[in-house]
């Protein structure tokens, strides 16, 4: 008796919640269907159903997805983010790596005060320095290159942390064995370490990648106008083009969102796990 | 001796390449936002520098601008912080209630955390049109044409809600896992003493989340303290000036006006928010532990 009013409870809230996500949904849902349709299309279904179902299967079913790949330089734009995401991995990987590593691990002067400033410094909001930034990499001649984009966003004290937590609890005995075997320390690290710490190394890979394809203030001052542009600033220049119609809009965004929808896919239990772990630190 | 030196040695090896990078790009610029906010630095003209001591902060808290940047943004904090935090904690009770297709629950909720700033804040320009969907649709329930975005009354609530749709998932997500590390035999205890629902919630569930709330709370705060890309794609900082941030005015008056001496005075004075707000986070969650431990001695 008991148990099946129980049952019935748990579908009435599995379809209150069900409900409450297609509202929640509805402007994912309606950019997906409409990014297939031309504008006269999109007003003419505004006012029905069909304004969240994509069109039927036709010969100009992609046209906007085309017209944006051919007519502007948005590939070039998604491959750009591609390529800065793939080199801040691979660097801050190294760079924040080898920093956790040594704050985990190797006994040197003043290493527990380095990582409360570590700590401290992961509160600081990087807008509050971006303009100093900006006037560095300005004064440097570097804006509008990959080098004056990719250089200040290296180092990230949140993932020097990310790492430390992990190296801490890898044993030590491994280490003493490389010793034995004339394994230099780098050598160590790359060839050990890293592939130990699969976990972490995947995390910090996720979100360093996510980072950089949602960022839109620092690629906006560094890059102004030229083929460097990122996905989110090259999309701002199609958008605000009078000849961008509404379709090609919503194509456009779906194409930027296509990727962090893949990794989410495949990394959505380190990305959770990583949402989880900020919040479990701290409480 | 000779390995407490080759340890130092290989710190720095290891430590030095991000330490380098630190002290470029975070030391050195916060240390110059310190120096930069006493003077006068045109980065146009910097032979011209002077010492000015607290001219520019006497300076913003007169200025107009500053100020309603300064009451724009409260009034996002004191729209987003409940909505958001709120709705994150109910999505997250009700999800972790369900039992059929939990995991489609999750993933759906948490979508539009990974879609970035610029490309919600483009959708839901769309959205917000006179004659987009969503005005269709209030039509359609007898409501009149709502200018949301394009006034100056509507502006700001209306990237506010969007915020809070675009981050919500994210604070839910951190409440599930709060909620999926509670002792079930708390519950169990509580089900043989026949409480209801509602007390299990009040007596179980608030107090063993409440350090998972402080936490939401400060960086859902510090989250829309931070707000400068929505406004900025979507309303230029507009209609006069109605959704204008501290960080769109630290952005603008140094990057575009490069009137570095006073973006730095508005830099130190946000920093000073965020750090008062993290100091509360770091006392209230201390706090806890503090009493806990009592507890804990207590019962022992």
């Amino acid at each position: 008796m008991r148990t099946r009013k129980q049952k019935t409870a748990n579908i009435i809230l599995a379809a209150v919640l069900f409900i409450l996500s297609l509202f929640f949904l509805f402007p994912v849902i309606w950019m997906l269907a409409n990014s297939f349709k031309t504008d006269a299309a999109i007003t003419a279904d505004m006012n029905t159903v069909k304004a969240f179902v994509p069109p039927a299967l036709n010969g100009s079913f992609l046209n906007n997805y085309i017209t944006i790949i051919t007519d502007t330089s948005f590939l070039r734009y998604m491959v750009n983010t591609l390529f800065y995401a793939a080199i801040m991995i691979l660097a801050g990987i190294v760079v924040n790596g080898l920093a956790g590593y040594a704050l985990a691990k190797i006994n040197f002067p003043f290493r527990e005060r380095w990582v409360m400033i570590i700590m401290l410094l992961m509160v600081v909001p990087t807008e509050t320095i971006i303009t100093i930034n900006f006037l560095f990499v300005a004064k440097m001649g570097l804006l509008n290159t990959v080098f004056g984009y990719v250089l200040p966003m290296i180092v990230n004290p949140f993932n020097i942390f990310l790492f430390r937590q992990v190296f801490v609890s890898l044993p030590d005995d491994v280490w003493e064995a490389a010793q034995l075997d004339h394994c230099s320390p780098f050598k160590y690290f790359f060839t050990m370490v890293l592939p130990m710490s699969k976990t972490v190394v995947a995390t910090v890979s996720v979100f360093t990648f996510l980072n950089v394809w949602n960022d839109y203030l620092w690629p906006s001052l560094v890059f102004t106008s030229s083929d460097l542009l990122t996905a989110q600033i090259g999309l701002n220049s199609i958008t605000s083009n009078d000849n961008t119609t509404m379709g090609q809009t919503l194509a456009v965004i779906t194409m930027i969102t296509i990727p962090v929808i893949i990794i989410y896919a495949l990394f959505s239990k380190q990305i959770v796990e990583g949402v989880v772990s900020t919040g479990s630190k701290e409480g | 001796m000779k390995s407490k030196r080759s340890n130092s040695l290989m710190g720095m090896a290891f430590f030095g390449p991000a330490l380098l990078l630190l002290t470029l790009f975070l030391f050195l610029p916060m240390l110059l936002t310190l120096i930069f906010s006493f003077t006068d630095y045109f980065a146009l003209s910097p032979d011209l520098t002077h010492f000015v001591g607290l001219e520019n902060f006497s300076k913003i808290f007169k200025d107009e601008l500053f100020s309603s940047a300064f009451w724009n943004t409260v009034k996002f904090v004191l729209i987003i912080v409940p909505a958001q935090s709120l709705g994150a904690l109910g999505l997250a009770l009700l999800i972790n209630k369900v039992t059929i297709c939990k995991k489609y629950f999750k993933v759906a909720f948490f979508i539009p955390v990974v879609m970035s700033l610029a490309v919600v804040s483009n959708l839901w320009m769309q959205i917000y049109s006179p004659e987009g969907i969503l005005n269709t649709m209030l039509s359609n329930i007898g409501i009149n044409t709502q200018p949301f975005i394009h006034s100056a009354d509507q502006a700001l609530p209306s990237i506010a809600i969007m915020s809070v749709w675009q981050g919500v998932g994210y604070q839910m997500i951190i409440f599930l896992g709060g909620l999926q590390a509670i002792n079930p035999a708390l519950y169990e205890a509580a089900e043989m003493d026949h409480a209801s629902g509602w007390q299990k919630f009040k007596d179980i569930t608030l107090p063993e989340l409440k350090p998972l709330c402080v936490f939401v709370f400060i960086t859902i705060t510090i989250g829309a303290f931070r707000m400068i890309v929505q406004p900025m794609v979507m309303t230029g900082g507009g209609p006069s000036h109605s959704t204008y941030t501290l960080v769109y005015d630290i952005y603008e008056t140094g990057t575009v006006n490069w009137e570095i001496g006073l973006a730095s005075a508005m830099a130190i004075v946000f920093t000073v928010f965020v750090v008062i707000l993290t100091i509360i986070q770091t006392i209230m969650t201390k706090d806890k532990e503090g009493k806990h431990a009592n507890k804990k001695t207590k019962n022992g």
